[in-house]
């Protein structure tokens, strides 16, 4: 019996199985009545823009370029090769630029780590390079200054400390790029006491500690999902936010995918709170924080063959030694015990050398919790005379952080006000990713470049032109990574023998790579005089490993402090993009919350959106409750990241109509910011919070959540008799799958049609499938959509009036089962129907059919009488209630001029990315051939890091969509309804109990990713 | 008496109204219609002397017609390709070669007024050298045919089906100055798009589609 799936607590229990079939599209709030001053304010308001609105058409002018350089067309696009630098993952990009400005983002197909893949931070980071609000120029004393002023005064600072022999720190978050980190270290040099300091918001530390300890590296190993028969994953949420999510993600869903030709990878996840990965898993353990210790503890014995565990331990023990050499374990936990525990599990598993390689080790974490320990220690004492941040917020993300204050010269090379800036007496603005040279190493033999996409807004400077400045040797950053390419990289390559070759080659491509052998660790590239912090560590001086059996706290709750998948931290918080992507898991937007059990919320009479007070000895903050089904009991999360000062530039965000609510909570922020409760604990900062009470606190905030409307269902009247509804998502178990009989497809439906056949389509015939087994729900493919689409930001109080304008959405459904707590995330968008109720109902035919089998709207015929939304089974119109915002001054040079900016009125919704359809079929016709499959992306399926969305043409029987559509897991939404959409879903796979003929399946051990 | 004056004189003013409007009726067009548009430019560019009596072929300066969504205004760069020879009418300089060889003197540099703006576009000097002391700044071109922002056009497509440059813009070859000719409204393109799918281009069958979202999106 299939699974039945729901989407919230309130939708399972007051209608088991179904959704209310009288939801309206379009809620509108009843105490919303206008009243008569709003009226007439109105009224006058619509009078005068009537009087205004007449003018002459303008003169036009068409400024050609003096000189045009060979191969650039005006108008065309064109892609370049570079590295993402949102996080230290190190993902390949392809910037896609168009007369000198880039507007999208896309995955490198051919990069090995991300395979084409990007997450949504990647998909926003453009909003940041055309962001208003970035730093124009450098600044000391909150004085603007030149850089020649500014390189002075420093310059002179920075001769006194030499002088004086003072401490020098820099403080950056992980740092891979072998350019930079020489630049730093050369820097640091010139200073007789000169320490580099990286510190991760979201810190592996003791994971960095644990390999320091069991195997004298301070590296995270290169996790090979796709080498992976079980994963067992401890509260590492490795598909969402740990380390690397595309890379794993990517990884992950080729070893699971279906017909990959291998046994199916099974994955437990153990955890707390919810995550995308925990939802994903075949397997959820929902523990208590405090218990994931003594999990560990006791999975290592029975791993080891000692000890008498039972029930979950002893599952996930037995099912990890049957596959002894492909099994993988993952711990996210900041314990260093933990730690070392799950690395013996894992050599006791022979992951080391298999799915764990130490030989090519990752660099995409190198932060240490003991030395930003130290450096508050430090500054706090008042020993460091000067520090420079890089790309780090301590001032924000920091609990004790204030004893920074007391360093005498604080220099921040921040792109934009933050709280360490508003401390700093000198700001050096920083060039955009996308305005500068570099490089990156996120694993060992892999060098990535990054190249400038356009010429710098700001009179800005690249971090590495001002450390070389600053250690007075100025150079252009262009000629420092050349340099450093040539005497690192040139001597290990094997391609040729002309520097300029290889050079111009490796940065058309985007990365290049080495044989491993041959590749030293980016600390070690360099010989260098100022090892970093980390390299001046041993082992030894790391606490000896606890023998005694960790205890939890039975009946004492805890809390948790994560990162969001959606906003992934407070150094992204100004991005508009990821405030308003819904978090995968509770579809809240523009805030975080005090995520609790069910039963909690049952205990204390609590209810979404009631203020708490979370109290724990370190501080106590009021939040919103969340109830998240799934979750363990005695657990409290809350996300990090929310509440800084760079969300104070939502104040105006939004609509001011009557009764509005700003975006921003009564701090004038977004969220509160619940750093202040992170915890030091050995010298590491601990994100679990033992011993917290829930105090109800007056008042409530309502969440703005976009899930609990926009729900699908067919009417009970129009359910065919005898046969019952099908489930909007649909499962199918690997055994019926696997079986050359198994009927992928219930019984059929009676089809009643209303509509005749009359719109064949000869020619091409667009349509997607969008695999449910294999989305993690991460989002990326909605802000690619929205990118790519010039889709506007609406704020808080128009996502709670449902009034999102993503034209994809992500639904999120919950299932329980004996396996626990999974989840399905199903990209719903416009699902192009052949039988379009929508068009039908447009009065002024502003939605139609094309030859093709798109449905099209037509912007400029649509008077907005919003009949075809309320219409539409699927939800997946919507209305431009406003002229939203895109943006003032720079921003809006980041739209797509290749689709139309809608204006108020006008209905949209998701076009399956027809100018992407029409630039592919003009190419094909001025190259004199025809538009093969694969030819044409759309950009949520170039966004996706699992390849979950598939495009092309359905009338091609070649076409990869063309077989799926006939795939035996293949199956439409909503079918009883005969509108025959273009969409098909594939139906999530799930594994029952494993077959002696599944894991005994040999591997290739050759499989790369 | 003054009733029949009156009457006389308002049928007279009702007929000269009329006869004004009718006259006018060719002119008049709906919102949005530019048909006719024939603005002045910065430098009086003869498309009738390049295009007519020359017959320099339309792509060799709007080269971006075949590659690019939009034919573009030819680069500067591009008119120096004979214009670094060119630098005034033929007569212009016939006569002064005449003059100098009568006069018994080095004949001058004869650079036409016109011209003199585009060598100023590029920074050039007297002797079109590259001035230092000036940068150059690119020709804003009034443009022509303006489509509305809900619309896009591209030329390539048309290019590659073998549509000639004048069937939209019209004779430019023997215009003096760029004169809209078509109204560019929707039924325009479209009754081209249904006869040539009806009659082929040039003999060649074509397919081009009237879907709403060839050209809205």
């Amino acid at each position: 019996m299939a699974n039945t799936y729901w989407k919230s607590l309130e939708a399972r229990d007051r209608h088991p199985g179904r959704v209310p079939d009288n939801e309206a599209e379009h809620v509108q709030d009843a105490d919303r009545e206008p009243s008569r001053r709003d009226f007439l304010r109105l009224a006058g308001f619509s009078a005068a823009a009537i009087g205004t609105s007449c003018s002459r058409a303008p003169v036009k002018h068409a400024v050609p370029l003096v000189v045009q350089p060979e191969g650039f067309v005006p108008g065309a696009t064109a892609s370049y090769a570079t590295t993402c630098q949102g996080c230290a993952a190190g993902c390949g990009l392809l910037v896609t630029s168009r007369d000198g400005r880039p507007t999208k983002v896309e995955g490198l197909p051919e990069h090995p780590l991300s395979a084409g893949g990007t997450c949504a931070l990647a998909q926003a980071s453009l909003a940041g390079l055309y962001d208003n609000r970035r730093f124009r120029r450098p600044s000391i004393e909150g004085r603007d200054a030149t850089w020649a002023e500014a390189d002075a005064q420093l310059t002179g600072r920075f001769d006194a400390i030499r002088k004086a022999g003072g401490a020098v720190r820099v403080l950056t978050p992980t740092v891979h790029s072998p350019t930079l980190r020489q630049e730093i270290e050369g820097f640091l040099a010139t200073f007789a006491d000169g320490v580099h300091v990286e510190y991760d918001a979201l810190s592996a530390s003791a994971a960095l500690d644990a390999h320091l300890v069991t195997h004298g590296l301070r590296a995270l190993p290169r996790y090979r999902f796709d080498r992976a028969d079980v994963v067992a994953g401890l509260d590492a949420d490795f598909l969402g936010t740990w380390v690397a999510p595309v890379e794993y993600a990517s990884a992950y869903a080729r070893r699971r995918a279906v017909g990959s030709g291998h046994a199916p990878m099974w994955h437990a996840q153990v955890e707390s709170r919810v995550t995308i990965t925990g939802g994903k898993a075949d397997r959820r353990i929902a523990v208590a924080p405090d218990e994931i210790p003594a999990l560990v503890f006791d999975l290592l014995a029975a791993i080891e063959g000692r000890g008498t565990a039972g029930g979950d331990v002893a599952m996930l023990a037995e099912r990890l030694l049957a596959a002894r050499g492909r099994a993988l374990v993952i711990a996210g936990s900041q314990d260093l015990d933990t730690q070392i525990r799950c690395n013996r599990i894992n050599a006791a598993l022979g992951a080391y050398g298999a799915t764990l390689d130490l030989d090519r080790p990752s660099y995409q974490r190198r932060g240490d919790d003991r030395a930003v320990r130290r450096l508050l220690d430090e500054a706090a004492a008042g020993q460091v005379a000067a520090l420079v941040v890089w790309r780090a917020n301590p001032f924000f993300d920091l609990p004790d952080a204030s004893a920074l204050a007391r360093v005498p010269l604080l220099v921040s090379l921040a792109e934009r006000p933050d709280e360490t800036t508003a401390a700093a007496h000198a700001i050096c603005p920083d060039h955009h990713p996308f305005e500068s040279w570099g490089d990156s190493g996120p694993v060992a033999g892999l060098l990535g470049t990054c190249q400038p996409l356009v010429r710098p807004l700001g009179e800005t400077r690249g971090v590495i032109e001002t450390l070389a400045a600053w250690r007075g040797r100025p150079a252009a950053a262009h000629d420092l990574v050349r340099e450093r390419w040539r005497a690192g990289v040139w001597p290990r390559q094997q391609e040729g023998t002309d520097f300029e070759r290889f050079w111009s080659g490796s940065v058309q491509r985007g990365f290049i790579t080495l044989d491993a052998a041959s590749a030293p660790a980016p600390a070690s590239s360099a010989p260098s005089r100022v090892p970093s912090a980390p390299a001046r560590e041993s082992a030894a001086a790391l606490p000896a490993p606890s023998v005694e059996r960790p205890r939890p706290e039975p009946g004492a709750l805890t809390l948790v402090l994560y990162n969001k998948t959606s906003m992934p931290g407070g150094e992204h918080a100004w991005n508009p993009l990821l405030q308003e992507l819904p978090d995968p898991v509770s579809k809240v937007v523009w805030d975080n919350y005090a995520a609790v059990s069910p039963a909690i919320a049952a205990r204390q009479g609590l209810a979404t959106g009631d203020l708490v007070r979370v109290e724990t000895e370190g501080g106590a903050l009021t939040l919103p409750v969340l109830v998240q089904p799934g979750q363990h009991e005695r657990t409290v999360a809350v996300a990090l990241g929310y509440g800084g000062l760079v969300t104070e530039r939502f104040r105006d965000l939004g609509r001011h109509w009557f009764r509005s609510r700003p975006t921003v909570g009564e701090q004038g922020r977004v969220g509160v910011n619940a750093a202040p409760l992170l915890r030091w604990r050995e010298g590491r900062l601990e994100r679990e919070v033992a011993g917290v009470r829930l105090v109800r606190a007056n008042g409530r905030r309502e969440l703005a959540c976009t899930q609990e409307y926009h729900s699908l269902a067919v009417p009970a009247h129009l359910v065919p008799a005898g046969t019952p509804p099908r489930p909007i998502v649909q499962e199918i178990s690997r055994d019926a799958l696997m079986r050359p009989d198994g009927a992928a497809h219930g019984p059929s439906h009676e089809m009643a049609d209303l509509w005749p056949e009359d719109h064949p389509a000869t020619g091409h015939r667009w349509g997607m499938a969008i695999d449910l087994d294999a989305c993690t729900g991460c989002g990326a493919c909605v802000v690619a959509c929205q990118v790519e689409n010039n889709v506007p930001v609406v704020g808080l109080d128009e996502v709670r009036r449902n009034r999102e304008m993503h034209w994809l959405r992500i639904d999120r459904y919950y299932t329980e089962d004996d396996d626990g707590l999974h989840m399905a995330h199903q990209p719903m968008l416009c699902q192009h129907c052949g039988h379009a109720p929508c068009e039908t109902v447009c009065p002024t035919l502003a939605t139609v059919h094309s030859a093709e089998g798109l449905n099209q709207q037509v912007y400029n015929r649509c008077v907005g009488t919003r009949y075809c939304a309320n219409n539409c089974p699927f939800k997946a119109r919507r209305f431009n209630w406003f002229a939203y915002p895109h943006g003032e001054g720079t921003e809006t040079l980041g739209l797509n001029p290749g689709v139309t900016v809608r204006t108020r009125g006008v209905m949209e919704k998701c076009t399956m990315c027809v100018h992407r359809i029409q630039e592919g079929k003009i190419a094909a016709k001025s190259a004199g051939t025809r538009v093969g499959d694969g030819d044409i992306r759309t950009a949520c399926q170039q966004s996706c890091p699992t390849r979950a969305i598939t495009f092309g043409d359905l009338n091609d029987p070649s076409s990869a969509v063309a077989r799926l559509s006939h795939d035996r897991r293949g199956y439409v939404l909503l079918e009883e309804l005969n509108v025959q959409p273009s969409v098909t879903y594939l139906k999530i796979v799930r594994q029952g109990a494993p077959t002696s003929g599944e894991t005994g399946a040999a591997e290739g051990s050759g499989h790369h990713g | 008496m003054t009733g029949r004056l009156v009457t006389i004189l308002l049928v007279t003013a009702i007929a000269l109204t009329g006869s004004l409007l009718v006259a006018r009726a060719r002119s008049v067009h709906l919102p949005g219609n530019h048909q006719g548009y024939e603005p002045v430019q910065p430098i009086a560019y003869s498309h009738r002397l390049h295009a007519g009596d020359l017959q320099v072929p339309c792509l060799y300066c709007h080269s971006n017609a075949e590659r690019g969504r939009y034919a573009g205004v030819p680069p500067a760069s591009v008119c120096m390709n004979c214009h670094r020879f060119v630098t005034a009418p033929l007569g212009a300089i016939l006569a002064e070669d005449e003059a100098a060889a009568r006069e018994k003197r080095p004949r001058r540099a004869i650079v036409s007024a016109e011209l003199r703006k585009l060598y100023d576009a590029l920074a050039l000097d007297v002797a079109l050298r590259p001035d230092p002391a000036r940068t150059p700044q690119p020709i804003a071109w009034t443009r022509v045919h303006n489509l509305p922002d809900f619309v896009y056009f591209d030329h390539r497509p048309h290019v590659a089906a073998g549509v000639t440059c004048q069937t939209c813009h019209g004779p430019v070859e023997t215009m003096e100055r760029v004169r809209q000719v078509g109204d560019l409204s929707m039924g325009w393109c479209v009754n081209c798009h249904r006869d040539a799918a009806r009659d082929g281009i040039g003999g060649r069958a074509v397919q081009p589609s009237i879907d709403c979202s060839t050209c809205h999106y």
